[in-house]
């Protein structure tokens, strides 16, 4: 009971937080804003009115995805942490966002374009790794051990890596800049039309989550444990790859790869929340995760006069020690 | 109940046969034999991890090797020699994962899932750490939760790969006594592998011997140390 009433209490809490981070987020950056505008763009909206606007098309647009971005990365990186049974497991590690990467270079520096279309960086990098999570689940199938299937993931994201590190080398200055620029990560290109797009994506990938939390609850015990208690490991495997593909792939496509998000909050939930119950774990990542990426891109928007730091940079200045941190305390 | 007539299980090869095999509800058997002769082997066909090489297991009537997983998880449940404990995994919540292949497609708990994970937390007396986690446990204590998820899985076979291997000598004689005891106030068949000699010929626990020269399994309700060295272990015997 002492327990529940600590989750219940901490869930407040991170509510609290996000509403106040969403708050402080719409009202960061460089142009004054005032909440009379907010109020006016919802429910008046004045197409000639530049605040309304800047409030409809960039804060909104950009609070949206810091939340979207945040709470499906760290969800991808629970559902590959419990796979895997490895607290260094994330999507990254699973060459999902190497796949993204590599299309968006070919698309990119080779001129041998596969959509010919505004939206040609995006759709490259869903597809990629829509591929590559297909690749792995190809994989999984011959492979029985999942340390063996993390491996392949970092082979495949080396092995990607220096395909595009190649490209590079052959690229001309211009190519180069565009596909540096989309590695650097961002929340703020996406534009309010692509919302219903993405939005419906988020739902599918966050609601097939549900069916995933009782076969990961026993995963925890082990694979062997787990067939042993009925639970069909492959079909598992399947849908926790796809479901993490779709999420991962939507997010590096309309915001680049951000990394350690997937890495760092599975890790802080589970500490916070010490529990093994995904379906708590679920919603902890889902408002654990957005808080994290809203504070991250509030604190890049205050420093933007002064130095503009790219959120890809960022979440890893901020994760990484946070991880070590983390781990330092957990082994007193 | 479990019924077994001419199964002949290993690898790839036939490593033992069990020529006639009928072991009753309420009945419990340890399974002794050499290092390598197929003890786990045995428990491994049993649990439905391996295929048997030739002929057929019944349990409960049924044909185990044609059931699916789910069926098979309601039938047999398995328990290792050591359970290591998991990070942020409570005994309650360890205890209750037994359920999963009884509960519905969200794994949601019914008051009889719930009434189940009681009676056996009261059945083995752990009422005091069921809201400890896992890992802060005793490898005695950790031996009898990982017992307790296997009751709770509410199987009629109960097959556990060595259980007593890591525990000291109370430790040993007190699980040995208390899976006698399960075995006939559950009504549950157990069988366990152990080389616990002396404990289960002090316990009158009955035996499945591993006959080394016949590579045959074979019953007994009562038998002698001295036979089972005899039979068991030939090269110590004189």
């Amino acid at each position: 009971m002492t327990q529940q009433y600590r989750n219940t209490l901490f869930f407040l809490i991170l509510f609290l937080l996000l509403i106040t981070g969403a708050v402080l987020h719409l009202f960061a950056g460089q142009i004054e804003i005032s909440f009379h505008d907010f109020y006016q763009a919802i429910f008046h909206f004045d197409p000639t009115n530049t605040n309304h606007i800047i409030a409809v098309e960039f804060r909104f647009t950009r609070l949206i995805m810091a939340i979207l971005a945040g709470s499906a990365l760290s969800i991808a990186g629970m559902l590959m942490q419990t796979l895997f049974n490895n607290p260094l497991a994330g999507p990254y590690v699973l060459g999902i966002n190497s796949g993204s990467s590599l299309l968006v270079a070919l698309t990119l520096m080779t001129g041998v374009s596969f959509f010919q279309h505004d939206l040609s960086i995006i759709l490259s990098a869903l597809l990629g790794a829509l591929i590559f999570g297909f690749l792995i689940l190809s994989f999984s199938f011959f492979v029985k051990n999942n340390i063996s299937l993390l491996l392949i993931g970092l082979m495949l994201g080396s092995f990607t890596g220096a395909i595009v590190t190649l490209l590079q080398t052959f690229s001309n200055a211009q190519n180069l800049k565009v596909f540096t620029m989309w590695t650097l990560g961002t929340i703020q290109q996406t534009e309010m039309q692509q919302i219903p797009l993405i939005l419906i994506f988020y739902f599918i990938g966050i609601l097939s989550c549900i069916f995933l939390i009782k076969p990961l609850n026993s995963l925890v015990l082990g694979e062997n444990a787990s067939l042993l208690l009925g639970i069909n490991l492959k079909s598992l495997r399947i849908s926790t790859i796809a479901i993490t593909a779709v999420l991962t792939g939507l997010i590096t496509a309309f915001c680049g790869p951000i990394a350690f998000v997937g890495l760092a909050v599975p890790n802080i939930t589970r500490i916070v929340f010490k529990t093994q119950n995904h379906g708590l774990l679920l919603f902890a990542n889902l408002f654990f995760g957005a808080l994290f990426l809203i504070f991250c891109d509030i604190i890049i928007q205050y420093l933007e006069p002064v130095v503009s730091i790219p959120i890809n940079a960022f979440t890893s200045l901020i994760g990484a020690p946070l991880v070590i941190l983390i781990l330092l305390k957990k082994l007193k | 109940m479990i019924n077994l007539k001419n199964v002949e299980i290993g690898y790839k090869s036939s490593l033992l046969n069990l020529e006639q095999i009928h072991i009753k509800r309420g009945e419990i058997f340890a399974v002794i034999g050499e290092n390598g002769a197929g003890k786990s082997t045995l428990l491994k066909t049993l649990t439905g991890q391996i295929h048997p090489i030739q002929g057929q297991i019944i349990i409960e009537e049924k044909n185990f090797q044609l059931l699916n997983r789910k069926e098979k998880a309601k039938l047999v449940s398995f328990v290792g020699s050591k359970f290591d404990g998991i990070p942020y995994l409570k005994v309650l919540d360890y205890l209750t994962l037994g359920r999963t292949p009884h509960t519905d497609l969200y794994g949601r708990l019914t008051p009889q899932d719930k009434k189940t994970v009681d009676h056996i937390i009261e059945l083995l007396h752990i009422e005091s750490f069921i809201e400890r986690y896992t890992l802060e446990l005793s490898d005695g204590e950790r031996q009898l939760v990982a017992i307790g998820r296997a009751l709770v899985q509410n199987t009629p076979v109960i097959c556990l790969d060595e259980p007593t291997a890591f525990l000291d000598y109370g430790n040993r004689k007190k699980l040995i006594r208390l899976l006698s005891e399960v075995a006939k106030k559950e009504q549950k068949c157990i069988l366990f592998s152990s080389h616990d000699i002396d404990l289960c010929i002090d316990e009158k626990i009955p035996v499945l011997l591993i006959n080394t020269n016949t590579k045959k399994l074979e019953q007994y309700n009562s038998i002698s140390k001295e036979e089972i060295i005899q039979k068991g272990f030939p090269s110590i015997s004189y």
